[in-house]
């Protein structure tokens, strides 16, 4: 391996709750089988997390709470201790509060202190953006182990008591995509027996003169209650249309830049907009070796936590010399991304 | 919701698409802008007005407006 190269040691996520199916949302919005069958149908996301209880209306987790387990389930799975780590990045869309940002809420539990963190305003690209900015920074020789973290939580939008028939299409089908939840990885400059190479990492913004596909808002004392905008909107149509290509865009991009052929790849971590979205992507990159590695069908749509979730299924299959492929897409301004990753031949 | 040009009149007001009794045949494909968010839309609405369940498998076998409105006219309990 390189020596300037950045190694992946190890990941941990959390979920909030325990896991919500379609009946059990139908149920609780007062839908039938009918709609049951249309999420299956045209959705594919048979169960999601959420950090509200949703029969109690209750917020039961927080991103920091969520965070918190993550990242210390990464330290440990990379054998790293809190006061080793010198760098944090965390990508989030929604964080806790504006102040005090997320990632220094989390470092606080795990007794982390004395360091560099940063923290980005992202959606699904986000974890590559983490990813890269860390890499980027250890790159530079004055970081050596970062804890990088990406996680959702929608407490702030999700009404459990909103009768679904009264939403706009654009804003329904929010109420199934998404869920909650958290992922973390440690990276170090040195490798061990197991380390996973990051032989590139690609972040390009083609949102210029192209309106948000994705719109969460926020809201505070002034304008609360009294802006009529929907808290979350999707232009669903648009990202049906564009994701896709930007996919093969971003895997082109990634192959170019690492040398690496498409038979090469044996692993291929895509965009995880929905179990069906996610399929169509998958058949059209058409790979023609690569093992797939999902989560979106058990966790739902996590936004800054999704290639997380989809490197702590990778890390344990991955084989000496094998090479991996992660492709995420950003659609509220249009962000493409990708890593590319290499564990080293035996 | 009395007859046929009622039900397109609400698939106008409700999903926003510029449908009238000319397009109750069309195959729902080739409707301007149509798609399944919308469908689910129209049809979690009719539920509520009718009070009946319908079926999506037989929906999605209906093809076109006028279709489903026979299945809610089938369906429709009042």
């Amino acid at each position: 391996m390189d020596t300037s190269d950045v190694y992946l040691l190890a990941a941990g996520t959390a979920l909030p709750g325990p896991p919500l199916d379609n009946a059990r949302l139908a149920s609780r919005f007062g839908m039938d089988s009918m709609w049951e069958q249309w999420v299956d149908t045209f959705i594919d996301t048979p169960r999601r997390h959420l950090a509200t209880n949703i029969d109690t209306g209750e917020v039961e987790s927080s991103l920091a709470d969520l965070g918190e387990q993550a990242g210390r389930q990464a330290l440990d799975a990379a054998g790293v201790r809190p006061q080793d780590v010198d760098l944090m990045v965390m990508g989030t869309a929604t964080p806790d509060m504006l102040m005090p940002a997320t990632v220094n809420m989390v470092a606080d539990r795990l007794g982390i202190d004395g360091i560099a963190t940063y923290q980005l305003q992202s959606g699904c690209s986000g974890a590559v953006q983490a990813l890269d900015v860390a890499r980027q920074l250890m790159l530079t020789g004055r970081h050596r182990t970062a804890l990088v973290l990406g996680g959702d939580v929608g407490a702030k939008h999700q009404d459990v008591t909103v009768d679904l028939s009264t939403l706009s299409p654009a804003e329904l089908v929010n109420v199934v995509l998404f869920g909650d939840g958290c992922g973390a990885a440690v990276l170090g400059t040195d490798p061990t027996p197991d380390a996973v190479a990051i032989r590139s990492v690609f972040v390009q913004l083609v949102g210029l003169g192209r309106a948000p596909g994705q719109v969460i808002e926020w809201f505070g004392s002034a304008d609360r209650g009294r802006d009529p905008r929907p808290a979350g909107a999707e232009d669903y149509k648009m990202i049906e249309e564009h994701v896709p290509v930007m996919a093969v865009e971003i895997l082109k991009e990634l192959l170019d830049g690492v040398g690496w052929r498409e038979q090469d790849i044996d692993f291929l971590l895509p965009p995880q907009l929905s179990g069906r979205m996610t399929a169509r992507i998958v058949d059209r990159l058409a790979l023609p070796i690569a093992e797939e590695i999902s989560c979106v069908r058990e966790t739902g749509n996590t936004g800054n936590a999704l290639a997380f979730f989809q490197l702590e299924r990778l890390l344990p299959v991955m084989r000496p010399g094998d090479h991996a492929i992660g492709i995420a897409v950003e659609s509220s301004k249009w962000i493409k991304s990708g890593f590319a990753l290499e564990k080293a031949a035996a | 919701m009395r007859d046929l040009d009622d039900f397109i009149g609400l698939v106008r007001d409700e999903l926003g698409l510029p449908v009238g009794t000319e397009d109750a045949a069309t195959g729902l494909d080739e409707i301007p802008g149509w798609d399944s968010v919308l469908l689910l839309h129209l049809l979690v609405v009719l539920e509520r007005r009718t009070g009946s369940t319908l079926s999506l498998p037989a929906v999605l076998e209906a093809r076109s407006l006028e279709g489903i409105y026979a299945l809610v006219v089938a369906a429709w309990v009042p």
